[in-house]
């Protein structure tokens, strides 16, 4: 540490005191308000628009799509049926909040920062002899930039500390390793999921910062996960081609269809149930799996191997027996597996029979890529994360039918957790498990 | 202390910004005397923290492994209390409390001495053996230490700014014991880093709490969690003096605890050097 405050270099600013205590007096009690009060600082530095000049190496690379807002307030979270963005992270936190008011508070403050960061706008500048009120690192004003900030509780959160044991989502549970599973342990469950996507990487690791900074008596990190999605150009001739995967295969083909809300309410929103409890309607089960790719070894088999174990074709996507990549598979003239394997990685997901259409999920994932493992080879894989009404119906009985594939040699499952994502925060006056909370009130 | 208001600091934090900006400088004079007594208090601890150097460093080079390894962690107190002011210099910071993280051959580089050192040997090689070059070095620091602070004029940014660098040492390295790895005594240390703080805060609240005496009870809240949770794994409870239990034996929840407390008093704490107009 160094005694700098006498030779400190300070942007000249000046201070209109008049607008600023006007200022203070809008924002109101609390935090909640800090983002929306306007500037009351008259900076004397210039202003950052710069005059037209020619793209030099280190100038910021520029896009249209950062104004893109969601709108925080509806029945649902962002972030599930929200089209996915670039760039996603998973943040698992554990809950530091004492007691249930504790909790209340961290939850509307959650709710307070995500309102602001989803829509955007201008933090306070204050006294330089004070830390700053936001880390900066999107510049004073921050743009939405497609944003989404998705808050889902784990089964932990559900034991003695906050009395919420009454009230717990039906089939809300603590992840179990399945067969080719190696959990680490410090990389799996949390009390609480952060879902965090936008356009940039930058914008997720602000939201993330902005977020910490608020809540520092009430969440500790406990691991996290960041991914991306290769950008695709849209298609001319049709819809735009699936992303890939770091496989190289096309992943997200075969999802149910978002824009279908009565597929929705049956596949992904919870609560038609009714023997969940009522607060969790319009809410979903959150999966969450870090799947390493062990890609050296996957780049190292045939073709016709990597093609037959996800039951698609690599390039264009298309199911084995042809077509397209939007083509639905048809299993039905191949009973023994000639063209698509039994135990083909989508055969055995979806063997597309009467009756699984229950069992369908909606995934959400991105790709990740870490650092490298001790033998040299390349830790990255897919942050794998869905979504649906019911657990047991969705993840865990398609894993099921999954264990013992093909691809297991590929791939190991080493983190991650089962949350339930909660349902929307309808306006202002709502805030985030304000059903939970009161449904934990009324029951006690 | 009410746990609701444990958390109600948080939500509260980005007001407290707000509050700082309206409120007038604290005259320069009246910092004049909590500078001038925390001085003294740094003083006071080097003065203990050299006598204890004395006995430890003896220990190793008598080859008396026990006694040396239970002087370890008493001695590193003093220095933790006064790390704002030790860290100013950065040449016996780094040779009187580098970890092996710090070098890039780890325990093997010849340059990796101090208490670190020697705790590697004590605790995880158990021998004094060989260790004696490493305690007269350490002795030599110390002492060399000593009669830099004594003429050392304390900038007050460094001072006030310290009961929060205090706390980020705490966040940052203490509660994943990764201080201490092979001796597992830090709780003590973490306990000399709240003293150190704590010490800071009492010198200059007299100058804040009349504009804020909301942010004055938080961190005292605060700083009563972290006592309470801190006195369950002393040796003897009822006497504060008493050491601490292996930090092997807090529990995760308890590492926990440590947590919301410590970064809630991070952040007001930021806010100090800013309130007394530093
Ligand atoms: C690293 C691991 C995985 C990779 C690389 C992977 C890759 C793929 C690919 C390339 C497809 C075909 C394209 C598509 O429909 O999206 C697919 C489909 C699918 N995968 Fe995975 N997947 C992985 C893990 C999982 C897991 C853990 C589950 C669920 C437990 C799962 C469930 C599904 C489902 C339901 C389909 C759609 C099947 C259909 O309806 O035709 N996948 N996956």
């Amino acid at each position: 540490m160094s005694d700098r405050s006498d030779n400190m270099p300070r942007c000249p600013f000046s201070l209109d005191r008049r607008r600023f205590l006007q200022g203070l007096g809008a924002t109101g009690t609390g935090i909640a308000m800090a983002g929306l009060s306007t500037s009351a600082w008259a900076r004397s530095c210039p202003a950052d628009d710069m005059p037209d000049t020619d793209p030099e190496v280190t100038s910021a690379p520029t896009s249209t799509a950062t104004t893109d807002a969601y709108p925080f307030h509806g029945t649902h979270q962002q972030g599930i049926v929200t089209p996915r963005p670039a760039n996603g992270m998973i943040v698992a936190c554990d809950v530091l909040a004492r007691d249930r008011d504790g909790l209340e508070q961290l939850l509307r403050t959650l709710t307070e920062r995500i309102a602001f960061l989803t829509r955007g706008g201008t933090y306070p500048q204050g006294d330089p002899r004070y830390p700053p009120a936001d880390s900066g690192i999107l510049g004073p004003t921050i743009a939405p930039d497609g944003l989404t900030v998705t808050v889902s509780l784990g089964a932990s959160l559900f034991d003695a500390r906050f009395g919420l044991a009454d009230v717990k989502p039906r089939h809300l549970q603590r992840m179990t390793g399945f067969p080719n599973d190696a959990l680490d342990p410090s990389r799996c469950h949390g009390d609480m999921s952060l879902q965090i996507c936008a356009h940039t990487h930058d914008t997720t690791v602000h939201a993330l910062r902005d977020i910490l900074k608020h809540t520092p008596g009430g969440l500790m990190v406990r691991w996290k996960q960041e991914g991306t999605v290769p950008v695709m150009s849209p298609s001319d001739t049709g819809p735009t081609p699936s992303a890939r995967n770091y496989l190289g295969f096309r992943d997200g083909t075969a999802n149910p269809d978002t824009a279908d809300t009565a597929l929705m309410d049956a596949l992904v929103w919870t609560g038609h149930d009714s023997e969940e409890p009522a607060w969790t309607r319009g809410g979903s089960y959150q999966v969450v799996r870090l799947i390493r790719n062990f890609v050296e070894r996957w780049d190292r088999a045939p073709l016709a191997e990597q093609e037959a174990i996800f039951g698609r074709c690599k390039d264009s996507g298309a199911p084995l027996a042809g077509g397209t990549e939007y083509d639905i598979p048809d299993y039905s003239d191949d009973p023994d597996g000639q063209v698509t394997p039994l135990d083909a990685h989508i055969r055995l997901a979806n063997p597309r029979t009467p009756g699984f259409e229950k069992h369908r999920i909606l995934r959400r994932p991105f790709n990740y890529s870490n650092a490298v493992e001790a033998n040299g080879q390349l830790d990255m894989g897919l942050l794998f994360i869905v979504y649906q009404a019911d657990l047991e119906a969705g993840f865990i009985t398609v894993q099921k039918r999954l264990n013992g594939e093909p691809l297991e040699e590929y791939i190991k499952p080493v983190g991650g957790g089962y949350f339930f994502t909660l349902p929307g925060v309808i306006d202002e006056n709502d805030f985030l498990g304000r059903g939970l909370l009161e449904a934990a009130a009324s029951h006690a | 202390m009410s746990p609701r208001s444990l958390f109600l600091a948080a939500s509260a934090f980005g007001l407290m910004t707000l509050q700082g900006t309206v409120q007038a400088d604290v005259a320069t004079e009246a910092l004049v005397e909590p500078v001038a007594d925390y001085k003294l208090y740094v003083l006071d601890n080097l003065d203990r923290f050299v006598t204890h150097t004395q006995d430890f460093t003896q220990a190793v080079e008598a080859g008396d492994l026990a006694r040396a390894q239970s002087l370890y962690a008493p001695t590193r107190v003093y220095y933790e209390r006064i790390e704002p002011i030790a860290e100013l210099f950065a040449d016996l910071d780094a040779s009187i409390d580098a970890r092996e993280d710090d070098y890039e051959k780890g325990v093997e580089d010849p340059d990796f001495t101090g208490f670190h050192r020697l705790e590697y040997g004590l605790f995880e090689q158990r021998t004094t053996q060989g260790f004696a070059p490493y305690a007269k070095r350490l002795m030599a620091d110390v002492n060399d230490l000593e009669a830099r602070v004594q003429g050392l004029t304390f900038p007050p940014a460094t001072v006030v700014g310290g009961a929060a660098a205090l706390m980020e040492e705490v966040a940052a390295t203490k509660v994943s014991g990764e201080e201490d790895r092979y001796s597992h005594t830090d709780l003590w240390d973490f306990q000399g880093n709240v003293d150190g703080s704590q010490k800071i805060f009492e010198l200059f609240k007299p100058l804040v709490i009349d504009e804020d005496p909301a942010f004055v009870e938080r961190v005292e809240e605060n700083f009563a969690a972290v006592e309470e949770t801190l006195a369950h794994y002393r040796q003897d409870a009822d006497d504060p003096t008493s050491g601490f239990v292996s930090y092997e034996q807090v529990s995760d929840e308890d590492r926990r605890a440590f947590v919301g407390p410590v970064n809630l008093l991070a952040e007001d704490l930021s806010t100090l050097r800013g309130k007394l107009g530093l």
